[in-house]
């Protein structure tokens, strides 16, 4: 990582969210920082949307996933240079203004992950069973990790050069927070959490996990320790 | 008692994935929660099972039969999802490696539009 001035890259991981893009993507150019659209196959707008809005775009042809899409993002921005890269969900729940918290995080402690929570942080109009569902997987993921985290499933986090070369998602889908979680405990990885905000709006609700989803990413993850 | 366990464990998994199929596949969901369900209903009611052998004109030797071929298929339709994971992330591979050769392409030929700082080049990295 460069001592003065790291090259930060905002990756936002979309797909068919022509709605809200333009929004969130105002909100992030807020940072000055580069950013980084990965279409997911989206049949809208999504794209072109993106692009008018002076982000970079780099569009998979088939809708894969969004760890699938991060990844790729990932890959681009580090094979480009980023020193940090900042994953931010394209739903308009996240805030720009956490981003700056999480890059100085990476920066003071030298860890390799600066993950967002919303359980130190603040959320607004978060449902009951929406809070019960991630507490579960949150309990769920410390007992499988031994990470101390409070909140695992958290599309915000800074992740500096060192990490995300570290990082292989193979998980297309929702689980590839977990996955992220398991390569760091795995690898020793340093991490801190950082407080920040989430706001749920119905758009975001709608797109969101549920529990079929949930059970999903527990298929997933169940599927792939049976190949390790 | 414990095969009936097992058979519970291994069909309420398939119940799980059933659901989760729903989404993609109504039939194929529908199909897998109609054949789990059966499973656990001979599972826990063996009595009826051997009826429905003794209709058709089989024995009740067959009871063994079924359920050596409830395990076999489970473990058929495991290995398929595994298979299906693995071309999934062959598909995976191709997909992103066209996206990001797309875009560096672009990128050279200035029709991508950069954002803040100008990029740099890759042979720099």
């Amino acid at each position: 990582m460069n001592s003065h001035s790291p090259d930060v890259w905002i990756v936002i991981a979309a797909y068919n969210e022509a709605p809200v893009i333009g929004d969130v993507l105002a909100d992030v150019q807020s940072t000055g920082h580069r950013i980084l659209v990965v279409d997911d196959g989206s049949t809208d707008a999504t794209a072109d949307i993106a692009a008018n809005a002076r982000a970079m775009v780099i569009k998979h042809i088939i809708n894969l996933g969004q760890g699938a899409a991060l990844q790729t993002g990932i890959d681009y921005a580090l094979l480009y240079g980023a020193d940090i890269i900042v994953t931010f969900d394209a739903d308009g729940q996240h805030r720009a203004s956490d981003i700056p918290s999480l890059i100085e995080a990476l920066r003071q402690s030298g860890a390799q992950f600066a993950l967002g929570s919303r359980f130190l942080g603040k959320t607004l109009n978060m449902p009951l069973s929406r809070r019960i569902l991630l507490k579960g997987a949150t309990w769920f993921t410390r007992l499988m990790t031994g990470l101390h985290i409070t909140d695992s499933h958290n599309g915000l986090r800074a992740i500096s050069r060192s990490g995300a070369r570290a990082l292989r998602l193979t998980q297309n889908h929702m689980a590839h927070a977990s996955e992220i979680l398991h390569q760091i405990a795995r690898s020793g990885l340093k991490y801190v959490e950082i407080p920040i905000t989430i706001e749920y709006s119905r758009y975001s609700l709608a797109k969101r996990q549920r529990l079929r989803n949930s059970i999903a990413i527990i298929v997933d993850l169940f599927a792939r320790s049976l190949r390790q | 008692m414990i095969a009936q366990l097992s058979l519970t464990v291994l069909l309420a998994i398939i119940l799980l994935y059933a659901w989760t199929a729903c989404a993609r596949a109504p039939i194929i969901g529908v199909s897998f929660a109609f054949a789990a369900s059966a499973g656990f209903y001979f599972v826990w009611v063996p009595g009826h099972a051997t009826e429905l052998a003794e209709f058709v004109g089989i024995g009740r030797g067959v009871d063994l039969i079924i359920y050596l071929w409830i395990v076999i298929s489970l473990i058929m339709l495991l290995n398929l999802h595994l298979k299906l994971r693995e071309q999934m992330e062959l598909i995976t591979i191709l997909v992103r490696t066209i996206a990001i050769a797309k875009s560096t392409d672009d990128a050279r030929r200035g029709r991508q539009p950069a954002q803040g700082p100008a990029m740099n080049s890759p042979d720099d990295c």
